[in-house]
């Protein structure tokens, strides 16, 4: 098991720089000059000296490999850089954005492992029935419709058709589209206050691919074990159906669902950037999309490379924890006779 | 035995629980930041000018997309910031366009605005007792400060070049002068002397812009002028910041000092104002939709829409052009000797269907360049802007029977994602409906204007809104053989055009000025066909009607935020 552990952790440090390596040099193929862009912005053309000046404070027109060797001796020691547009320290962008990003993305998870495993374990125990044939329909149309469709659809119905402007509900029934309202939470992520009413359209469009996903997945584990040999016995020997659902059919049900929640878990902090820009949550997802778009090298690389820390440090304990679980895989045996 | 109650009911029955704890929690009213009615609450009526007064306001149509990158006014360019820094700070000069045709420029901070005969030297009085939000009085030298800042080649931005108007601009932008020798002033007299390196009528208008506004002593502590931005920076117009501005929002509350207006009106109307920066249009016209916004942005597309159910600034023409320049030292396109295949193109185009097909018929189709608003402006001058397809094909069979011919498609560029994709599409159906075949050539929007810069443009999509309300604004700015290399991007010149341009500029005679525009102008539409003018800007603020009872935006595109007012 140690060796296991110790092989994995280690499999983190190419990965993350193989990442981040890949993103800096993407930086440079981009299309414009860097120091142009950061100079003058996209309507006007600046002048030399003001690009003379960008190249000079961010060191853009050193030999690439200089750039990158300099890149990665600051960022072991942690120093990530300041941002080209205002100069703020990245460290204090990742510190207000990163709490966000998290705070989404557990009642993502929230709302993946409750509905999705609850629906998947239904429809799997109600096979074929009505309620198994809309759970079908209604996971392929979560997954298939893009998110950002969905976001918009939500704001509609939810926070515009409720709101002063059409229907006029009371408060509690106008949901909020935009930012994150006082900003108050209860042990980090519980909403208090306004705050709750501007994340439930963000989080349910953000865990709506993800829920899907979970339940079919636990529809399709469920099935094969409610065929199971075991199954068979614990019925046998006299359990009640709830009984034996419940004691022995989720719990094995429930292991690969696990592996993708976790894995969900990693996604959801990082590839938020959709969901993030159409309900103006700035969290890490929406900062490193607008980063790009301005060309703000240390932003995109300093978020970045958190974000791929966090989906490979929760993998890594989404595997240590599938191995605990499950004796077959910690022994590492093979078949099972 | 343990209960076997299915754990997911259980969990199910808790999460129910736990929501109704929260909807319980989370009722109070308080929606924090919607505009409140206008008035006192507790009925007496304070002794102001305005009635209505009090209120705030949230805008979520200035900022759609990016939070802008600039708030000093020596550095910003774009039109965004613009409206803050509107507020924020007063300039020696102002617009009047309560008459939208005829603009008119009238002093503001300055007393009196005065020209010698020649419009070389023009001295403005400062008007006294007038101070900054934090009660320093405003001096010529306040001025001279900011336009010493402005020119520091160090720190100088997109707009510097205006300096090169006045006498050694142009020397200390080039970094061979400490100081503008141009700029005299006397603050016993207060007085602000400004000889200019070349003869120009119209610099009093140029002296309004936001270049030019003035500057607290508070700058010269800066260790980096570049913070200025970064902090409370303290003004002299109708509003101030409240706090230092962040990526989210910008606030601004009255400035109890500010001097007033041209109209004399001396308190703004709002108490406060938070310009909240969305990610893209159609976002925060949601937000404004669902009650969380006061103004927003007419997304494209919903113009009808934003019309029937609110009230809109649409009515407004607004001095923008959009065009698409060609490229004059382009073999195939460009010089006298392709005319013929401009003419084709130009008549080709059928302007009025891209007016309907992509704006809703809510725009202006151009039949010129300098749009309405701009003094000397005459409708009509383009000979070859009508849609004339049958014009256009002889135009182009005379032109392939010259001997030309074109070996591949004509490119027609345009910044990718800003909704001209539409136009450029129903161009290229014209163009093939003549037998011209042309292809759409997307860009980087973040690069476009760079690559133009560089000389990437065949037929490149353009737009100008005008910086200050004069002819050569568009003239000079955008076609003068000076601007190659700037805003010149089709590299047009034609030393009559530039003869013509300059010798308007000098001009003091303002009929005769006209005139002279109107020739050069003529010039570049009918003589050289170098551009192709498709429509002209009109407003594009929504705002609700019930919560905002006065939102004025001027031809130039700025909203007056100090005459917004609430409904009562």
């Amino acid at each position: 098991m140690t060796s296991y552990i110790i092989r994995r952790v280690l499999l983190i440090i190419p990965t993350v720089f193989g990442a981040l390596s890949f993103l800096f040099f993407i930086f440079f193929a981009l299309p414009g000059d860097p120091a142009e862009l950061i100079a003058g912005g996209a309507d006007r053309n600046p002048s030399p000296e003001a690009v003379a000046q960008v190249n000079d404070r961010y060191g853009l027109d050193e030999p690439l490999i200089e750039q990158f060797a300099d890149y990665w001796k600051r960022t072991l020691s942690w120093d990530l850089g300041e941002s080209y547009e205002g100069r703020r320290s990245v460290n204090e962008i990742l510190g207000e954005t990163a709490p966000r990003s998290i705070r989404l993305g557990i009642w993502a998870i929230i709302i993946e492992i409750v509905v999705g495993i609850s629906v998947g374990l239904v429809s799997a125990i109600r096979r074929y029935s009505i309620s198994d044939k809309l759970t079908t329909i209604a996971t392929a149309a979560a997954s298939a419709i893009p998110v950002f469709v969905l976001g918009y659809f939500l704001q509609y119905w939810f926070a515009v058709l409720p709101g002063p402007n059409k229907w006029d509900l009371p408060q509690w029934a106008q949901l909020k589209t935009q930012g994150r309202g006082d900003d108050s939470w209860l042990l980090f992520f519980i909403p208090t206050g306004d705050t709750w009413r501007h994340l439930v359209l963000p989080a349910i469009t953000l865990a709506s691919v993800s829920t899907a996903l979970a339940a079919r997945m636990m529809r399709g584990s469920m099935l094969e074990v409610l065929g199971a040999d075991y199954m068979r016995t614990a019925r046998a020997k006299g359990l009640t159906e709830r009984q034996v659902i419940g004691r022995h059919g989720v719990r094995n049900a429930m292991l690969p669902v696990v592996t993708l929640i976790g894995i969900d878990f990693g996604t959801t902090i990082g590839a938020s950037i959709l969901t993030e820009t159409v309900f103006s949550w700035r969290g890490l997802g929406y900062t490193i999309a607008e980063a790009i778009d301005a060309r703000d090298l240390p932003v995109m690389l300093g978020l970045t490379l958190v974000v791929v820390l966090a989906y490979t440090v929760i993998n890594l304990i989404v595997d240590i924890s599938y191995a605990w679980f499950d004796p077959r895989v910690r022994l590492g045996g093979s078949e099972t006779r | 035995m343990r209960s076997e109650r299915a754990w997911y009911l259980r969990v199910f029955a808790l999460v129910c629980a736990l929501a109704l704890v929260l909807a319980a929690c989370g009722g109070d009213d308080d929606d924090d930041g919607d505009a409140t009615g206008g008035g006192d609450d507790d009925g007496t009526e304070e002794p102001t000018d305005g009635a209505g007064e009090g209120g705030e306001l949230i805008d979520l149509g200035t900022f759609v997309g990016d939070p802008p990158e600039f708030l000093d006014p020596a550095l910003n360019s774009t039109l965004d910031a613009y409206q803050v820094i509107n507020a924020l700070y007063d300039g020696l000069t102002e617009i009047d366009s309560t008459d939208p045709a005829n603009p008119k420029i009238v002093p503001l901070v300055a007393e009196t605005v005065e020209p010698n005969e020649d419009a070389t030297v023009w001295t403005f009085t400062i008007k006294e007792g007038q101070t900054f939000s934090d009660g320093e009085p405003i001096l010529p030298s306040s001025f001279q400060r900011a336009w010493e800042r402005a020119s520091d080649p160090d720190f100088a931005g997109d707009y510097s070049y205006l300096f090169n108007f006045i006498q050694g601009g142009a020397e200390k932008l080039a970094g061979e002068a400490e100081t503008i020798s141009g700029v005299e002033v006397d603050d016993e007299a207060m007085t602000l002397t400004v000889t200019l390196a070349a003869p120009y009528s119209n610099f009093d208008a140029v002296a309004g812009f936001q270049l030019f506004f003035p500057m607290p002593s508070a700058v010269d502590d800066l260790a980096d002028q570049n913070e200025w931005d970064d902090g409370l920076m303290i003004g002299n117009g109708p509003y101030m910041l409240e706090a230092p501005r962040t990526d989210e929002e910008i606030i601004l509350v009255r400035n109890d000092r500010w001097a007033g207006d041209i109209f004399g009106n001396t308190r703004p109307k709002l108490d406060r104002i938070v310009f909240r920066t969305s990610a893209d249009p159609e976002t925060a016209y949601n937000a404004f939709e669902a009650g969380e916004g006061d103004t927003a942005n007419i997304p494209p597309g919903r113009v009808n829409e934003a019309d029937e159910n609110y009230a809109t600034t649409l009515d407004v023409q607004v001095s923008g052009s959009y065009h698409f320049e060609i490229k004059w030292t382009d073999p195939v396109v460009g010089g006298p000797e392709n005319k013929l295949l401009r003419q084709a193109i130009s008549q080709a185009i059928d302007r009025d269907e891209i007016n309907e097909a992509v704006y809703e018929g809510t725009r202006t189709t151009s039949t010129g360049i300098t749009p309405p608003g701009i003094p000397g402006f005459q409708e009509g001058l383009c000979d070859y802007c009508a849609y004339d397809p049958e014009a256009a094909q002889a135009a182009f069979e005379e032109w392939q029977a010259a001997g030309n011919s074109l070996s591949e498609p004509i490119r027609v560029l345009f910044n990718a994602g800003a909704g001209h994709e539409d136009v450029v599409q129903i161009m290229i159906d014209n163009l093939a409906a003549v037998g011209i075949e042309a292809q759409a050539d997307p860009r980087s929007t973040e690069t476009y204007f760079s690559e133009l810069a560089d000389g990437a443009c065949v037929i490149c999509r353009s737009g100008w809104y005008a910086d200050y309300p004069t002819y050569d604004n568009f003239m000079y700015d955008l076609f003068h053989s000076d601007a190659i290399g700037g805003n010149n991007h089709g590299e047009y010149s034609n030393p009559e055009f530039d003869e013509l341009v300059n010798q308007a500029k000098q001009e003091t005679d303002i009929e005769a000025q006209a005139e002279l525009f109107r020739q050069a102008e003529d010039i570049l539409l009918n003589e050289d066909i170098a551009v192709i003018p498709i429509n002209w800007y009109l407003g594009d603020y929504v705002y609700n009607p019930e919560k905002i009872a006065n939102f004025p935006q001027t031809t130039l595109g700025l909203i007056l935020w100090e005459q917004v007012e609430l409904v009562a």
